[in-house]
């Protein structure tokens, strides 16, 4: 209001020092057709200005002699208009979320002007989320913000990606960024949030932009807000958008039925060969017997000539004259392009002393691989209001439900789809074949094509897994979660005496997921127990209530800002589960159609904090910023006298640009440098999986459930470690912001130390004493990197604009301290060794030497040891891998940069916008390639390389001969599999139209976007098949791939 | 306005600062565990930790590792099998102990591989042992409970650390000197070196002797529980192992006069010894459906009948040399599928002898210690130390209930010795002692080839014959323990 007067002092003085003045007016609009009221028109060149009412118009009394008007407001971009002889000018402001100026951030416990910001955050607004057609959040954040690293997460429909900031922080606690949703720590499943829903998602970086929530944001923190209803827009709208879903990756290449005979031939008589010392002519004829047989062989024989005749035994060839009976590729049968349909319908609004948001999703999305995909229906309901001038109060709840049916994808089980198919020889049809004929079985029951199970009383025992059909077993098989999601966040506002206000927050968070895994009882791996049920519900629900007193007071040009406050947190988990056999009819997974109980359990867990925090933030005239905050924690994780840790943090910023000295300097609007320093705490303790929390490692405990019989059974839980304390994250961040050239180039540069200390560590024990590990906070870990992001409007016109982001991230991790006596943690299962100087992910492995030109062996570096068994540091070649030595070689996993480039155009109605995304550096341990890269496994697939063995001496080649079943030539582990993890991803490709406003307003309708999007358009690796965006800790596994979504929408707001 | 805030701010204020909960707040206890000091308070609860360590015997996975090979004794029982000559698998299948099979699965120290999950296994019992007998003196309760809990975790640990140092060293005799395995009589996280094979005899005898003190007079609750007689059936197989032949028979012929396990009758011995019931088991222990581990379990390995991985290409099968000497009306050759019977899932000398009641269901009962053993060591020791009278009447004993028309009557000398031990393979087939027997009988591998043996058109073998003490019979020190364990270097590590 203030403002406002002294604007309107200014015009009328202005308009006493030009006597010659015209009068604009107008109205200024978003490009749905909203106004915008509070919007700044000013006369270019003069101070002299207007503001917007609450329909959007605005007066202006301007000299004559002015131009043009320049129009702006917060959070939208900037117009410069020339007035020519009009004195009616509508304006449209577009939505922008670069604008440094006047941003605001969200911080713990409420929002800051960015100008007054002393820490290091990331903002990525509703405008760029709404790109990308992803169901999780997750997975839309990646390369828009510098510092945070995203695995692909899998591309399972629903699924989430694991997000980093700044790096790895911990070894076995949690390395998860704490989510906190409209200021909540938020505990429920990111992937059941609308994505439409999402307001901002701010990633906070520094100790001054997370210290308040100390205990649990070692690892960063990422906000996200909801949308509410904005004053003066009252607007039903309505998204819908339709998507096609294929592979992102492609599959290996992969040999055909007949390489893959003939060199399973191979493979068998080298092994008679080498490993038995046939000569070469009877290995060849042994081999030519064995190759279609059951106990020796591949079991099926593809084409139509006898199994013994199938390849010439002299020359390893196939029989020329034998014809391909069948060829029925598995992922023909199972994978499909997918559809995904998406629609919100929002409406929302405020008036006076309310506003009001309602918002209802669906979503549909099928999964790539047939029999998966999620639908999920989501409500929110926000209000807002404000009885009387002391008393702000609100509630908002939102609802998902969610129902998934999946599959298995992970891990090397032949009911995983991806593994199955990758891996299953190309001779193994889908369907039963007439051996001689080739024509299809018909199952005389159904009148279909009958399935081939691979048993001995079908088509044969199939070596590679028998007695399974996954076409046949997806489809009678049930693997599906209901899931339920629920918020609801509730406050209360009151401004009590002059400058202090208070605000209590309480929030709840129930997640119920209803998880049901059937295996029918017709086929497979339980037919012969007539099928077997699980009904297991995990049920999660947390709770947290905090109180905050805020005092805000300006001396003269002294501003102080005082938060002190209070917060419980409380997490329940409660898991049940039961296990039946002995179903009477097919069809119906539920319990009580069975006769026999498996399985059952239940059990729950607790989690609790408590703290207190306190938070100053002053400033000079605007120009001086100080930050200081102090928070203390106690949790139930730890032993009574080590639970309460204390955490701090210290900030300032220095706006350089408003000294008077750089006010002259035209082109220069921004410049600030900030500094910061903090510690954190973490003590989301994992168990050794990695995956789960382990919630009571300090007590020395004995598990229940292992029952002897009808006797209770219990056994040691794990070393007790009761003399655990917080892990310590402690963050120096230095970072200069920067705004040129009439705000058309913004950037920032920041430059951090992020010491994690107290390291939890599962200590290595001997094995022979029972346990392999116990937990100590003993390590200490150094992530230390570059952060740029530049931003630039290279063209700014009216009907064009061309706008560039870059950012760019090189981070560096080592290890600075192990405990006293240890020089080295060795993590046999990824192949990893820690020590000081080296990084978690550093690659400690076998040094494959290539092939012996002379036998064919696969060769080793290994160790030569004196009499003491100390390594001589002379090095040897071996054949047989298991005596070979692992070495540092290979470097890291992590990336040396990583970073994303988006490039938007505007066009008139038009918006095009490409993301790319980019890692460079790093190896990558493709494990999926090394399964079809064996050395002659019956049944098992190759991969187009093993084409390149080596076959006879003198054989120049990396991939060693074949010989089935040979011992100590495996490469596991080995460099052999490692490969540059170097990546280029085109994330996102989306080309929008904006109807004229005029062309649909008789329609009663105030604005129309079309647009289609490429997601995940198109990925560069080094090496085809491989999907180096898997996993931090850079080892494959047979998962869903990522998918590529193309997609057509349309927004209409009325 | 001014007046509601007056009274606002300091209730508001003291909400705050109420808001701190009591100390008790942060006090959070698991559902599914309870405190080792709750556990040994009392006898009843080391009773529970004694359930536990027994149901490790017959529970699914190690550690982290879930392959279903792992599923306790009867997956070593059946190392034990496959690494001898006279089980031979029908053909490739899902691969489970065919690395065994080969000598190439315990070579590889890699986490998770044989070697490491058979160490685990072992050392995880001798902990969960060594905790019972630590703390079990000051448990409250009756003395003659503590002597009861106390013997039966003795016998725990001596039964660990006899399997382990025959997996991880050559047979006694000859090889006293050699590294042993690391030995633990109490719970630490301190390693120990290898020390010598005599001293983990030592004490694994040490334990024995005191088990067999504690458990004197006391009568046990089931089968999976261990009783004075198991203690000197295990007596008896580790004398025997030491080729100590007066110990042997003497332990030997206290179980076999027990008068407490009677000899099957015909219909039993073909009943699939599933059920502890079997009158001739000394240690078992009951498998119920919902502690069954289905695909992972012995009887999914061994039984052809239902879908296990037995069913799936992996029929053990007899040897042809071996089935041929079983005489014809001998009840044990019908256990064996007759040659010229068999299918393409059933074939040919696929045993029968092992398997479900109930194929429907995954619930059998895991066979530990035998009398028939305890008869055959006997008739093997009394024999070696010419009390030969009375080894022909402990082997016709048994033999005869199996084969009526059976006499040893006219052997003696090595001819007797030869005798016994081919009954015992016979009896034995299946039961886990065949690479006990080979290496301590020193002989090496020699597996018979030819139709119906070893070989093509079976799984390739690869290996046929290996000599005695070998280095393939050796597993190797996981690398997990070479690297963490500090009384361990390199030079630890079997050739």
């Amino acid at each position: 209001m203030r403002k406002l007067s002294l604007l309107c002092s200014l015009i009328l003085l202005c308009g006493q020092l030009w006597a010659q003045t015209r009068t604009i007016t107008g109205k200024v609009q978003d490009d749905q057709g909203n106004p915008i009221a509070g919007a700044t028109v000013q006369a270019k060149g003069t101070n002299t200005a207007s503001v917007t009412t609450t329909d959007g118009t605005y007066t202006i009394s301007i000299p004559q002699k002015v131009k043009a008007l320049i129009v702006s407001y917060v959070g939208y971009g900037r117009e410069e208009l020339s007035i020519g002889s009009q004195t009616s000018l509508t304006v449209v402001l577009k939505r922008t979320d670069q604008s440094l100026a006047e941003v605001i951030v969200q911080v713990p416990y409420g929002t800051v002007k960015k100008t007054a910001f002393t820490g290091s955050e990331g903002t990525i607004t509703a405008q760029t989320l709404d790109k990308q057609q992803v169901t999780s959040v997750t997975k839309a954040i990646e390369g828009l913000v510098p510092g945070i690293v995203v695995t692909n997460g899998g591309g399972a429909p629903g699924s989430s990606s694991n997000v980093l900031i700044r790096g790895v922080g911990s070894y076995q606690a949690s390395s998860d960024p704490l989510w906190v949703l409209d200021g909540i720590p938020y505990d429920g499943s990111i992937e059941a949030l609308n994505m439409d829903d999402i307001a901002s998602v701010t990633v906070l970086k520094d100790a001054a932009a997370t210290a308040l929530y100390g205990s649990r944001a070692a690892n960063g923190v990422i906000m996200m807000t909801t949308k509410k209803g904005i004053r003066g827009r009252n607007t039903v709208s309505v998204k819908a958008v339709q998507g096609y879903l294929s592979r992102g990756i492609p599959e290996y290449d992969r040999l055909g039925s007949q390489q893959y005979y003939e060199l399973m031939w191979e493979g068998i008589r080298n092994a008679l060969v080498y490993g038995q010392g046939y000569t070469f002519q009877s290995a060849g004829i042994q081999a030519s017997q064995r190759l279609t047989t059951s106990a020796n062989g591949l079991a099926y024989n593809a084409y139509n000539v006898p199994g013994d005749q199938l390849v010439d035994p002299a020359t390893g060839k196939l029989n020329s004259s034998a014809k391909l009976l069948w060829n029925e590729p598995w992922e023909k049968a199972l994978f499909r392009t997918a559809q995904r349909q998406n629609v919100t319908l929002g409406i929302s609004g405020a008036g006076d002393k309310n506003d009001y948001l309602l918002s209802l999703g669906y979503l549909h999305e099928d999964g790539i691989v047939r029999f998966s995909g999620i639908k999920r229906y989501n409500a929110r309901l926000s209000v807002n209001a404000t009885p009387n001038t002391w008393l702000k109060s609100g509630v908002t709840l939102d609802g998902s439900y969610s129902n998934q049916t999946g599959l298995l994808s992970g891990g090397g089980y032949t009911s995983n789809p991806f593994y199955y198919t990758r891996n299953m020889g190309p001779i193994y049809p889908v369907y039963q074949h007439n051996l001689s004929t080739g024509a299809y079985v018909i199952d005389s029951a159904t009148g279909q094509r009958a399935l081939d199970w691979g048993i001995p009383s079908q088509m044969g025992a199939r070596p590679y897994a028998p007695n399974s059909n996954l076409v046949g077993s997806l489809a009678l098989d049930e693997r599906s979660d209901n899931i339920f999601n629920g918020n609801g966040n509730t406050y209360l506002e009151a401004k009590i005496l002059k400058d202090f206000s208070f605000k209590t927050t309480f929030g709840i968070t129930y997640y119920d997921d209803y998880n049901t895994r059937y295996q029918n009882s017709q086929f497979g791996d339980a037919a012969n127990i007539a099928g077997r049920s699980t009904k297991k519900s995990d049920r999660r629900i947390s709770y947290t209530l905090n109180e905050v007193l805020t005092w805000n007071k300006t001396f003269g040009d002294h501003n102080f800002r005082v938060l002190g406050g209070h917060e419980n947190y409380k997490f329940i988990n409660t898991q049940e589960y039961a296990t039946r056999i002995g179903f009477a009819f097919p069809g119906s997974p539920e319990l009580d159609n069975a006769a026999t109980t498996e399985a059952a359990s239940s059990y729950t867990d607790n989690l609790r904090i408590e703290s207190w925090f306190s938070n100053l933030n002053y400033d000079y005239k605007g120009r001086y910023l100080l930050s200081g905050s102090y928070r203390r924690d106690g949790t139930s994780r730890f032993y009574p006298t080590h639970r309460w840790g204390n955490f701090y943090s210290v900030g300032a910023g220095w706006r350089i640009s408003e000294e008077d000295f750089l006010k002259s300097v035209r082109w220069l609007n921004e410049l600030k440098l900030r500094v910061s320093y903090g510690e954190q705490g973490n003590q989301s303790l994992l168990n050794p999986d990695l995956l789960t929390q382990k919630y009571y490692a300090y007590q020395n405990l004995y598990s229940a459930g292992n029952n002897n019989a009808s006797y209770p059974g219990y056994i040691p839980a794990g070393l007790p470690s009761p003399d655990l304390v917080w892990e310590g994250n402690k963050t120096f961040n230095v970072g200069v912001d920067f705004s040129l050239f009439d705000r058309r180039l913004q950037g920032t540069v920041e430059w951090f130390n992020r010491i994690s200390d107290d390291l939890i560590f599962g200590v290595k024990v001997p094995g022979s004493t029972g346990f392999t590990s116990f937990n100590q906070n003993i390590g200490a870990l150094r992530n230390r990197g570059i952060e740029v992001s530049l931003g630039y409007n290279i063209i700014l016109k009216k009907d064009f604009d061309w706008r560039v982001d870059v950012n760019f991230t090189h981070l560096t991790n080592t290890f600075t301290k192990l405990p006293p006596g240890v020089t080295e943690i060795v993590d046999g299962t990824n192949y990893k060794k820690i020590m000081v100087g080296h990084s978690i992910y550093d690659w400690w492995v076998k040094e494959y030497a290539g092939v012996d030109p002379a036998t064919g062996d696969a060769l080793f570096y290994k160790d030569v040891l004196d009499g003491n068994g100390k390594t001589t540091g002379q090095r040897v070649l071996t054949n047989n891998s298991n005596n070979a030595s692992s070495y540092y070689t290979g470097g890291s996993s992590l990336p040396k940069f990583t970073g994303g480039v988006t490039t938007a155009f505007r066009y008139k109605n038009f918006d095009l916008s490409v993301l790319v995304t980019f890692s460079k550096g790093g190896k990558y341990y493709d494990g999926n390639f090394q399964g079809i890269m064996h050395p002659g496994t019956f049944g098992s697939a190759w991969g187009k390389e093993i084409l390149n063995r080596w076959q006879k001496p003198g054989d120049i080649t990396n991939v060693p001969r074949l010989q089935n079943a040979i011992a100590g030539q495996d490469a596991s582990g080995s460099s052999r599999w490692l490969y540059d993890a170097s990546w280029l991803n085109i994330k996102n490709i989306t080309l929008s139209y904006r109807i004229p406003n005029s062309a649909i307003r008789k329609a009663g309708i105030s604005g129309i976007r079309v647009f289609g999007n490429v997601d995940n358009a198109k990925l560069f690796t080094s090496h085809k098949g491989m999907d180096p965006q898997f996993a931090f800790d850079g080892v494959a596994d047979a998962t869903y791939t990522p998918f590529r979504t193309v997609s057509f929408g349309l927004n209409l707001s009325l | 306005m001014k007046n509601i805030s007056k009274y606002l701010l300091p209730a508001l204020l003291s909400a705050l600062i109420l808001g701190g909960c009591k100390k008790s707040y942060l006090e959070t206890a698991p559902s599914n565990q309870v405190t080792t000091d709750v556990i040994f308070k009392t006898t009843e609860g080391a009773q529970t930790a004694l359930d536990g360590l027994y149901r490790l015997t017959y529970t699914f996975g190690i550690e982290t590792y879930g392959g279903h090979d792992l599923f306790g004794q009867k997956a070593h029982d059946l190392i034990m099998d496959v690494m001898g000559n006279d089980m031979v698998i029908n053909s490739r299948g899902y691969n489970w102990f065919n690395g065994d099979y080969r000598y190439t699965a315990g070579t590889d120290p890699s986490d998770g591989l044989r070697s490491y999950t058979t160490w685990m296994y072992y050392y995880q019992i001798v902990n969960n042992a060594n905790n019972i007998i630590t703390a079990i003196d000051k448990a409250s309760g009756a003395q003659s409970e503590k002597d009861k809990i106390k013997g039966q975790a003795l016998f725990m640990r001596a039964h660990s650390y006899f399997y382990l140092v025959n997996f991880w060293q050559h047979t006694y005799k000859g090889n006293e000197s050699k590294p042993g395995i690391p030995v633990y009589s109490e719970p630490t996280s301190k390693g120990n070196g290898r020390g010598t094979v005599q001293n983990v005899y030592d004490s694994l005898i040490l334990d024995l002797s005191n088990a067999e003190t504690l458990l004197t007079g006391k009568v046990r609750r089931d089968l999976s529980s261990v009783d004075i007689t198991t203690v000197q059936a295990l007596r008896a197989r580790v004398a025997l192992q030491m080729e100590d032949y007066a110990t042997a028979a003497t332990y030997a012929q206290k179980v076999t006069s027990s008068g407490k396990y009677p000899l099957m009758d015909n219909a039993e011995y073909q009943s699939g010894f599933n059920s502890v019931d079997n009158p001739e088991w000394i240690w078992g222990t009951k498998v119920i459906v919902d502690q069954a581990t289905v695909y992972a379990s012995w009887y999914s390995h061994m039984d052809a009948a239902p879908f296990g991985y037995a069913s799936l290409g992996q029929q053990k099968k007899i040897t042809k040399a071996l089935y041929d000497q079983i005489q014809n009306g001998d009840i044990r050759k019908t256990v064996f599928t007759k040659p010229g019977t068999g299918t393409t899932s059933i074939p040919d000398y696929t045993q029968t002898k092992f398997h479900l009641a109930d194929p429907s269901s995954w619930a059998g009962d895991y066979m530990y210690l035998t009398v028939a053993e305890a008869y055959l060591i006997a008739a093997e020791a009394l024999a070696r130390t010419g009390h030969e009278p009375e080894a022909h009447t402990a082997l016709e004993t048994l033999i005869k209930n199996r084969y009526p028309a059976y006499t040893s009557a006219a052997l003696s000398g090595a001819n007797l010795i030869n005798e016994i031990l081919l009954q015992r393979r016979i009896e034995l087939w299946g039961e886990g002692l065949a690479l006990l027997d080979i290496k301590r009988l020193k002989q090496g591998v020699n597996r018979p080839t030819g139709a119906g043996n070893h070989g093509a058109p079976n799984y390739d073998a690869i290996v046929y014959t290996l000599p005695d003490q070998d280095p393939k019979f050796l597993f190797r020190v996981p690398s997990e323990e070479l690297n963490s364990n500090k009384s361990m270097t390199a030079a630890d590590q079997n050739p």
